[in-house]
């Protein structure tokens, strides 16, 4: 069963949130999720662009109080 | 399918443009493309075993703010990029003769392929893109 796993990368700055992300797909299970928090303002593109480019799937993005979360589920 | 291979000569020993050289290094190998940096003149200075951060990184305005701030540490960056994605870091084989250093006394640990010389890395270098810094 896939699961969602939420990563707290606030405070973080830019490329610190997306190695985080990518690491933890590493070691997910394909249809697994990450959820990662960022304040970093660039990782609401950063992250999807990043998706786009080796073919993982963006699940959602949302603006919360000083952070984006970016949802990505593993494709490959 | 991997996209045309990227090519970084980082010369310089500023901090901010060690950490550039990182940071685009490590992003794009972990963005299925394949990186190889080549790091000479003052820049392999800072990659000398041993030091600390404050030894390691000198200069520039945001010199300061990346060490006081949750910026990530450019030699930990290029340590993911190797290990997150296709990279490869060579020495300056002249500037290793120069200082009498070999790669694997005298550099960061686990970071480094090997001394290269000039002409092999831009012979390499002609099919992908260049970037120096």
């Amino acid at each position: 069963m896939a699961e969602r796993q939420k990563i707290d990368a606030r405070g973080a700055f830019c490329p610190g949130p997306l190695m985080e992300l990518i690491a933890a797909l590493k070691l997910a299970d394909i249809g697994d999720e990450v959820d990662v928090w960022s304040s970093d303002k660039g990782s609401a593109s950063d992250i999807p662009a990043w998706c786009a480019k080796v073919g993982h799937a963006v699940v959602e993005t949302s603006e919360h109080d000083g952070y984006w979360s970016v949802v990505v589920r593993k494709a490959k | 399918m991997s996209s045309k291979p990227l090519y970084v000569m980082l010369c310089s020993g500023e901090h901010e443009k060690i950490q550039l050289a990182a940071m685009v290094a490590s992003v794009a190998a972990v963005s299925d493309r394949p990186v190889e940096v080549f790091v000479t003149m003052n820049a392999v200075l800072a990659f000398e075993r041993g030091k600390s951060p404050a030894e390691r990184y000198q200069g520039g305005h945001f010199h300061e703010m990346f060490k006081t701030q949750n910026v990530p540490d450019a030699i930990e960056l290029f340590g993911q990029g190797k290990m997150l994605g296709e990279m490869k870091m060579w020495a300056c084989s002249m500037v290793l003769d120069l200082k009498h250093w070999e790669c694997d006394k005298h550099l960061t640990e686990d970071l480094f392929d090997g001394p290269m010389g000039l002409a092999k890395f831009l012979a390499d270098a002609e099919t992908g893109e260049l970037v120096t810094i």
